[in-house]
Parts: C-alpha cells; sequence; structure tokens
C-alpha cells in the first residue's frame, strides 16, 4: 500500500524520567502516500484511491480494497483542507458542503513529520445553505461563502482535522458571490451590492474589507471592483480585480492594502479572476483572458509578467514540490510546463484528446491537480484518472473510475512511522 | 578603534587592488542574512558580487522568499547559509531556483547547542525511543563561533574559486585577528559588572551563546524562534522570573515589535534599557551596520544597562 523504505533514523541516547530510553538506531519507515479524491461530473458521488497502492497493481496488489467512494447531495468541488486531514466537498447547486476525513495526518516534529494512515470516511456533519462556493482555508480557519445567503461559515481546521465541525457565522452586507479570509488576527471579506432595481443591472462588487467577526466593518473598504478570485501566498493576500491585483497584508497597526494595476503593456480588456499561490516562494500565478497567464509578484516589480499560451485555457496548477513550476492543460490537450521564475513556458506534451473550451463553464472538462512529482489529470470523456511525470510530460499510469471523473484534490505526502 | 578600522579598510584595500586585476568576473555570492553577509564582504572583499536575502532589521526567522531571490541563487556560484533551520524558507528557494552553487553550511564543525526543552519520544512496542530537537542556530552571538564562519566561508570560496584563494585566506586571517580583538574586549566588558548583576531581559532567546561565551544571563519569553508568539502562560512565567532572578534590564530587538517587551518592562517595573541586535545589522546609519559593530553595540547598551544602579 505505501512506498516503503526501510531506513535507520540515529538518535542521541537519553534518560528522562521513568521512561526506558533505548539505542536509538531504531527502525522506522518512510511512507509516501498520495490519495485522490474525485468528484464525478453527473453523479452524487465521490470516489477515493490510493495513488500508491495503483503503482503496485503490476506487482500482483490487489487495489480494489483500497477505493472508497462516497454519496453527496450533487456534483463537488473538492478541497483539501485543515492540513490534508480532510476533505471538503462543496456543492454549490445542491446548498451543501459534505466532509471527508482524508485518514492521513501528519504530527510534525521539526526535524520529521510522523504519518499515520486509516481509511477514509465521511464526517456525519453536512452543512446546508444556499449556495455555498468560495472555499478559503487559511491561517487556522476554514471559511466557506454562502453566495445567496449574506453570510460566511467559519469552522477551526484544528477542530475539523478532528472530524469536529463547529460553525461560527460571519455575516455579510449583501449576499454575493464574494469570499471571507483570515489575515492573522484580522478578517476580510468581498462586499456585495443591493440587489438593483428592476431593469437594471447589478453593480460589480466593489472591494475588500475588513470587518469584525460580527461582521462590522473595521476602516475603508479597499477598492476591488468586480472582486474575485483569491489567494494566499508568503505574508499576502491577493485578489482579482477590473483595476488590477488587490494585495492584502497584516501590518503592525492593521491591514495594508496595496492596488497593483495592470501595467499597460498587458493585453487589455481582460482581467484576473482565478489566482493560485505558491508556497515555495512568495508569487502568484493568475489567470489573464482566455489565452494567457500571468505570474505576480506582490513585493517587487515589475509585478506582473504576461505568459501567452498557445491555445485556451482548461486548467492550471502550482506545484508545492518545485515551487518555480505551475502546469497548465490547454483546449487542445498539451500540458505545458510553467517556469514562474522565466515566466514562460519550458515543456509541452499531448497528454488527452482535445476539449474545447466553447459551451458551458461547467462543462466537464479535465482537471488537474499535483501528488508530490506527478500531475494527475481526470479525463472525463476517458473515464480515467492520468498520472503524468511532472518531470517528463509523460503518462505514467492511468486509472479507471465509473462515470465521469471531473473535479479533485489530493492529499498526502512523506512520512516517518516508527 | 576607529584607526584600527581605518587601517583594516585600507589594507583591505590594498590588499584587493593587487589581486583583483587580474580577476575576469567577480564570484555571485549569495548570503541568506545580513549577519552572514558582512563575514563574506570581509572575506571576499571586492573578488565578489554579494546578495544577503534578508537585510539590516529584518527577521530570517519569518522572511518570505521573492521570485528574485530564487533568481539570485539560481546565477550564484557560492550559497553561503547558517543551517541549523535558522532559514526556515532555504529549502524551499533552494528548490524554486535550481542552483547549481555550493550550498555552504556556516555552522558546520561548531559546537552547538540543543533547543532548551528539545526533543520528543516515541513509544514503540512498549519502549521510549527519544529523537532529539532542534539546534540553537544563533551561534554567530558567540565570537569563537563566527571565527569558524569565516573558516567556513574561506573554504567555500577557495573551493569556488582557486586563483582568489590566496586573497581570501588573507582576508579571513585578518578579520580573525579583528574578532580576537573584540572578543577580548567583550570580556573586559562583562569583567567590570557586578557579579549579581547579570540578568537581562530580550525579545527572543537568541542570545544563548553570548550567555555561554561571555557569562550574562537573558530570560525571554519567546523561544528560539519569533515564529511562535509568546504564550501568556510563558509571559506570567517570565515576569515571575524576572522578580526571582533580579534582572536589572530589558531590551528591545531590532527584528522584533516592542509592544509585548514594553507590557512585560511595565509589569515587571522595568524600562526599556536599549535595542539589542540580535539576528541582522542595522542599516548603514545604524549603530551596527557591521558584525564587529553590532557586537560592541550589544556589549555595550548591556554593560551600561547593568552598570547603572
Amino acid at each position: 500500500m505505501y512506498r516503503q523504505l526501510a531506513g535507520a533514523t540515529a538518535m542521541a541516547m537519553v534518560l528522562a524520567g521513568t521512561a526506558f530510553a533505548q539505542e536509538h538506531d531504531h527502525d522506522h519507515e518512510d511512507v509516501t502516500l498520495y490519495r485522490v479524491f474525485v468528484g464525478d461530473h453527473a453523479a452524487p458521488r465521490v470516489t477515493v484511491v490510493d495513488l500508491e497502492a495503483h503503482d503496485h497493481e503490476e506487482e500482483g496488489h490487489d487495489h480494489a480494497d483500497e477505493s472508497w467512494t462516497f454519496e453527496t447531495t450533487g456534483q463537488v468541488k473538492l478541497f483539501g483542507v485543515a492540513g490534508g486531514a480532510v476533505v471538503a466537498a462543496v456543492q454549490s447547486d445542491d446548498d451543501a458542503v459534505h466532509f471527508f476525513t482524508s485518514g492521513i495526518s501528519f504530527h510534525d516534529h521539526g526535524d520529521h513529520a510522523d504519518i499515520e494512515v486509516s481509511d477514509p470516511a465521511a464526517i456525519n456533519t453536512v452543512l446546508t445553505g444556499p449556495r455555498p462556493f468560495h472555499l478559503v482555508d487559511h491561517g487556522g480557519s476554514v471559511i466557506i461563502n454562502y453566495d445567496q445567503g449574506g453570510y460566511a461559515e467559519i469552522i477551526d481546521a484544528h477542530h475539523l482535522s478532528h472530524g469536529e465541525v463547529e460553525i461560527t457565522r460571519l455575516p455579510q452586507s449583501e449576499p454575493h458571490h464574494g469570499f471571507v479570509a483570515r489575515l492573522g488576527d484580522h478578517w476580510l471579506t468581498t462586499v456585495g451590492t443591493p440587489a438593483p432595481a428592476e431593469g437594471k443591472e447589478a453593480a460589480p462588487r466593489p472591494g475588500l474589507q475588513e470587518v469584525t467577526i460580527a461582521g462590522e466593518a473595521v476602516g475603508d473598504l479597499a477598492t476591488c471592483t468586480a472582486i474575485h478570485g483569491e489567494a494566499f501566498s508568503g505574508a499576502y493576500l491577493a485578489a482579482g480585480c477590473r483595476e488590477g491585483v488587490l494585495t492584502a497584508t497584516a501590518g503592525a497597526d492593521g491591514v495594508v492594502f496595496d492596488m497593483l494595476e495592470y501595467p499597460a503593456d498587458l493585453p487589455q480588456g481582460v482581467t484576473t479572476g482565478t489566482i493560485l499561490g505558491a508556497t515555495g516562494v512568495q508569487v502568484f500565478l493568475g489567470n489573464y483572458g482566455p489565452n494567457g497567464l500571468v505570474v505576480i509578484d506582490p513585493a517587487d516589480a515589475p509585478h506582473f509578467r504576461y505568459i501567452e499560451l498557445p491555445f485556451r485555457r482548461v486548467d492550471f496548477v502550482l506545484d508545492p514540490a518545485n515551487p518555480a513550476h505551475g502546469y497548465v492543460l490547454t483546449e487542445d490537450g498539451s500540458l505545458h510546463r510553467l517556469n514562474l521564475l522565466q515566466a514562460a513556458i519550458t515543456g509541452s506534451a499531448k497528454v488527452t484528446e482535445p476539449y474545447s473550451m466553447d459551451g458551458h463553464w461547467n462543462d466537464p472538462r479535465p482537471r488537474i491537480a499535483m501528488a508530490g512529482d506527478d500531475i494527475l489529470m481526470t479525463d472525463p470523456d476517458a473515464g480515467l484518472l492520468r498520472v503524468i511525470s511532472a518531470e517528463t510530460l509523460e503518462e505514467e499510469d492511468t486509472i479507471a473510475l465509473e462515470g465521469t471523473p471531473y473535479n479533485l484534490a489530493v492529499v498526502g505526502g512523506s512520512g516517518m512511522t516508527h | 578603534m576607529r584607526d584600527w578600522l581605518q587601517c583594516i579598510a585600507a589594507c583591505s584595500a590594498m590588499t584587493f587592488a593587487s589581486t583583483f586585476a587580474a580577476q575576469a568576473e567577480p564570484l555571485n555570492v549569495v548570503a541568506t542574512f545580513s549577519i552572514i553577509g558582512d563575514f563574506a564582504a570581509e572575506v571576499g572583499g571586492e573578488r565578489i558580487a554579494l546578495k544577503a536575502l534578508v537585510g539590516p532589521d529584518s527577521d530570517s526567522h519569518v522572511y518570505e522568499p521573492r521570485p528574485a531571490d530564487a533568481m539570485a541563487l539560481a546565477q550564484a556560484d557560492v550559497v553561503l547559509t547558517n543551517g541549523l533551520e535558522f532559514e526556515g524558507f532555504m529549502t524551499r528557494l533552494i528548490a524554486s531556483s535550481g542552483t547549481q552553487a555550493e550550498i555552504a553550511t556556516l555552522t558546520d564543525g561548531i559546537e552547538t547547542m540543543e533547543e532548551p526543552g528539545g526533543g520528543h519520544y516515541h513509544y514503540n512496542n512498549g519502549q521510549a525511543i527519544f529523537h532529539a530537537g532542534a539546534h540553537d542556530p544563533h551561534a554567530w552571538q558567540s565570537v569563537a563561533n563566527a571565527k569558524a564562519y569565516v573558516r567556513n566561508i574561506a573554504a567555500a570560496f577557495c573551493a569556488a574559486d582557486a586563483e582568489g584563494c590566496p586573497v581570501y585566506e588573507i582576508n579571513a586571517t585578518r578579520y580573525a585577528d579583528a574578532l580576537d580583538v573584540l572578543d577580548a574586549e567583550i570580556r573586559g566588558l562583562v569583567a567590570t559588572l557586578p557579579g549579581d548583576r547579570r540578568t537581562v531581559v530580550v525579545a527572543h532567546n537568541a542570545f544563548r551563546y553570548f550567555e555561554v561565551a561571555y557569562g550574562i544571563h537573558f530570560l525571554s519569553p519567546q523561544g528560539v524562534s519569533t515564529e511562535s508568539e509568546a504564550a501568556a502562560a510563558d509571559v506570567a512565567g517570565l515576569i515571575r522570573e524576572i522578580r526571582e532572578t533580579g534582572a536589572a534590564a530589558i531590551f528591545a530587538e531590532n527584528i522584533s515589535d516592542t509592544r509585548l517587551l514594553e507590557r512585560i518592562a511595565a509589569e515587571a517595573g522595568l524600562t526599556l534599557a536599549g535595542t539589542l541586535y540580535s539576528d541582522a545589522l542595522s542599516g548603514p546609519e545604524g549603530p551596527a551596520p557591521t558584525y564587529l559593530a553590532m557586537m560592541r553595540h550589544n556589549a555595550g547598551v548591556i554593560a551600561a544597562a547593568l552598570d547603572a544602579i
């Protein structure tokens, strides 16, 4: 089931209290395990497979016992939260949020982390509310915005990692498609606009506001017209706006906002609305029009560097194991490696049949996610989960899944067992 | 002292002038933070092009690396790190940059101290197995250790630039002499203090090597890293300890917010006696723009505060 590397760790010999210390060259196992949660496009169902279990299939392992299926209310968008201990399944069209314990947990010991593995399981508590959508997991809080409810629900990530779902509700001035995020000791919410009079169009969401946990405004609204998309990297929260990208940091005297305006040398008439934050270097990757991406440096100029794609973008992801790299799938079925430092495509390979971006945004198209040194891609038309080497961009494996595999989330990593 | 420093500067300039003309390209050196950047400048002189990632008055414990840092690493010939998990960002940054540079860990060969309370037990088949804790990374706070840093830097530069090695070795020897003078100066200062006035308070536990080397006892509300905030219980315990030990002075740190220290000072009946430079130098206009100046400043303000009866 796991990739097991026998090893021995040299440790100092210590006696303390009544504990019996022993020779510290004790056996341990280094374990690497990635567990993949895949939501079906049509059926209210999440399938879970262990990536390493599949790797062992050729060695005679039967991995049928190492996959699990859970029913949901509707189509899910999946998020690994609480350090990967839990996967949240947000069902925007069905007003529900399910949670699953991933069965993989890590215990940090500074110089190493211990890994514990058990079966995934559904958490009994299911959240319901009008159109849950954006989920933000940062700073010890998992926050779900209810777009038609006019509030967000905050869950303590530590409690959630133990299967406990305790809710604190943060009210907003107007229901809207937005997000609430925690930045240090501060709470930030996007701001909606009142419902328009009959025959009028809705005004765009005007920006980002610091609030108390009771929803009371603190300080001035930070303008960010039609705010959409958020991500954290390093000390920064970034959000896309019509004017540019708004950043927020927690300063000694409160939240500091800064608007990074789109420069004139970027293609005009398009904006950033989906942003990913890197974990290794303080940098963001955002969409910019249907066939472009921007590398966003929140601290140093130039703040924006444009990457033009050969075809329209289907999905993109950052590589936590190699923070300079990202990957983007384009509608011709090609996967491209991006170097964020160079703001350039450094490799491409055909990985699936074409998926046109014409049609509805939620039509079944591939989604990608990272699992260590591999890129995982759902291939809805083929009914497959494809495992692609991040180094070579070549397919290493395929896992057949029932139905139409669509959104996915990956949890896991490497740790030590004793 | 000023004459001595001027002599060092002049001698260094002469040394560099005689050798630099023959060097086509300077050695690209990245130092992770300002203090080891200063060591590198002393050893490398004009033979190196130096970039320090974490600048003056900035905190390496919580630094978030930028794309420009990764690009600097990608172009580096030598990368100088403290090690001992001081630069928590470096593993990620090295991976991001794809650097081929030699990564020199400057605490190699130094007798380091374990973090207080470090380590943990695993219980395996009824047996307790101890895993040692992390080591205190602030080794430069002892001047004897600083000499080891300098030796390691010279070795790293020699490995990357054999032609310049004689220059690096001369510079390292000259700087080691200056460190010996500094060490004796600090010992002399501390020796003038009353024996019962050797305890002070500082924001984070960065001065344990200084404590062992020079005999000043430091209390602090935070551990060896600034990443974790001090718990209320730790602060209450610290105030009790201040009273019990008769700690005579409390200092701000250049890398830390002073608000917690001000609160502790008020509750303990002390006033802030100045600023210590722990994990970063000051800017050029400040009192600690070099390691030599930093250590003299720290020793000076500690001695002044403890001597002020």
